[in-house]
């Protein structure tokens, strides 16, 4: 099931893109080629308009979204630009984007030639008589590939990012993992497992009772209700590698280890730390409010993921996978 | 009420690892375990098990990240808003709902939106927010879980994983709605 869903995402991905980016080229939603009417108040007045000078481009909301037929614009658009005279007489613009400017040009920016700015050339300038300001036609680089050029973005940060969580993990791992294998030896462990055996008998009867799988699992499950997130990955792993001491079949998930991926996926969590934090920065009355409905979501989600790995794992073609191998088969996963 | 439970669980949540090490480390000098070298031979550990679950969390996080950046999730929210109506869910919640299984700070992102578009209180805002609260990351947790013990049949676990997660989600939104319905 994994390989078809890793492969929907690309291949969705990379189609939704082309499709995008076609819709986008007959549209002609960034008006590659068309030339945008504005007029703009010189600011640093130049000694000649032969050299280049700075100016701040402004042009109405209307004008701007009737333009690119679209309604984003509420108030007057400033946009600061400088203006390259050259003396060929073949003048060019560069937009320098800033938090101020518009939405859809800071879009179009991720596919231009340069980053955090959009240039473009002069097709025509008309001072007016009082010298301050200037009437400008300008062409703004044409934009082409916009999701084509984001996903390829996309595809080379994300292995980068997975990466810098793995290599991140090792420090909070090995502490993790040494106080765990202390905790072990002196039988701490088997402790908190007897503890809680009429529990985990039940939701995972293949592992002994006192195995220390057991004892690792419960110590992940306590420390993500506690929001330890920190320390939660590191005994997640810890459970994973004792149940995998248990896998009779090395490379396939084991009905222990898919509950137990249920009841963390549930992400059942005494405190939403995070999404209270963003509630508060958003000046919400009542940040707390949503720590019991939270509860009650993160419930329904274990529970059903809980008895959906149950009910899933008696199915034939799952049985099946766990079979020890008689004949090489093509494996799906 | 809900403010004594609060205040109770971020105390235990910030004394909970000060505590767990001088609780397991002190018990393990009692019972005469040799806590120093037991727990360097333990964290030796950390680094293969870090390392090993990079090619599978690359391979997660690109397809992940093209999904993203491709646009798909909107053409999905246009498909699938007319069945969410029909059960209350605020289309405007439905990008939060693709996203939370997909990315953790994806869906971070889009929670933090919808509260500065909707407000947070808003009916949006709260069922935005639970639905944060109401899931994990369910393709990160499956890539370093099954990574870090090179599991690649993963089985059931995907299948019912995202149960886990639609379950969660209409958990949400059904108790968002009785609590703070419109």
């Amino acid at each position: 099931m994994l390989n078809y869903i890793w492969i929907s995402l690309i291949a969705i991905g990379i189609l939704v893109a082309a499709g995008n980016d076609v819709r986008d080229e007959v549209q002609n939603t960034y008006r590659n080629g068309v030339p945008i009417e504005a007029t703009v108040s010189i600011q640093k007045s130049p000694t000649s308009l032969r050299q280049s000078w700075e100016g701040d481009l402004v042009m109405s909301a209307d004008a701007y979204n009737s333009f690119y037929g679209i309604k984003a614009a509420k108030s007057e658009i400033h946009q600061p630009i400088i203006v390259n005279v050259a003396p060929s007489g073949e003048s060019t613009v560069s937009l320098p984007l800033g938090s101020a400017s518009p939405d859809l040009w800071k879009e179009m920016s991720k596919a231009a030639t340069n980053k955090d700015k959009l240039v473009g050339s002069v097709l025509s300038m008309t001072l007016a008589a009082d010298q301050q300001s200037a009437r400008l036609q300008i062409v703004i680089e044409p934009i082409r590939f916009m999701k084509f050029k984001a996903v390829t973005q996309a595809a080379l940060d994300y292995a980068s990012t997975a990466v810098t969580i793995a290599l991140g993990l090792i420090g909070i791992m090995a502490l993790w993992l040494g106080v765990m294998k202390v905790a072990e030896e002196a039988g701490l462990l088997r402790i908190v497992t007897r503890m809680l055996t009429p529990v985990t008998k039940r939701l995972f009867p293949d592992v002994p009772t006192d195995h220390p799988a057991i004892g690792a699992m419960i110590m992940n499950i306590a420390a993500n209700m506690l929001g330890l997130s920190n320390a939660a990955t590191p005994l997640g792993l810890k459970a994973m590698e004792e149940l995998n001491k248990l896998n009779p079949k090395v490379g396939t998930a084991t009905n222990a280890m898919v509950t137990f991926l249920c009841i963390n996926t549930g992400g059942l969590i005494l405190i939403p730390a995070t999404a209270i934090a963003v509630r508060a920065s958003s000046g919400s009355a009542n940040p707390g409010i949503i720590i019991g409905t939270s509860i009650f979501g993160a419930g329904c989600a274990t529970v059903a993921g809980v008895v959906a790995a149950r009910i899933l794992q008696r199915l034939p073609r799952y049985r099946k996978d766990l079979e020890p191998e008689v004949r090489k088969e093509a494996s799906n996963g | 009420m809900g403010d004594l439970f609060r205040a109770l669980i971020n105390a235990v949540s910030i004394v909970a690892i000060p505590l767990l090490l001088i609780l397991f480390l002190g018990y393990g000098i009692l019972k005469k375990v040799r806590v120093y070298e037991v727990f360097v031979e333990g964290a030796k550990e950390g680094f293969t098990t870090a390392v090993r679950i990079i090619p599978y969390l690359v391979a997660m996080l690109c397809a992940i990240g093209i999904f993203r950046a491709s646009g798909a999730l909107e053409l999905l929210t246009a498909v699938l808003a007319p069945a969410t109506n029909l059960i209350g869910m605020p289309s405007e919640t439905l990008p939060m709902a693709l996203m939370r299984p997909l990315s953790g700070s994806g869906s971070l992102g889009i929670m933090t939106e919808l509260m500065k578009v909707h407000g947070p209180d808003s009916f949006i805002g709260i069922l935005a927010s639970t639905m944060y609260g109401s899931s994990e990351t369910t393709f990160y947790v499956l890539a370093v879980y099954f990574g870090s013990v090179q599991i690649k049949n993963t089985r059931h676990a995907v299948p019912a994983g995202l149960i886990a997660d639609l379950f969660g989600m209409l958990g949400a939104v059904f108790i968002c709605r009785i609590l703070f319905g419109v």
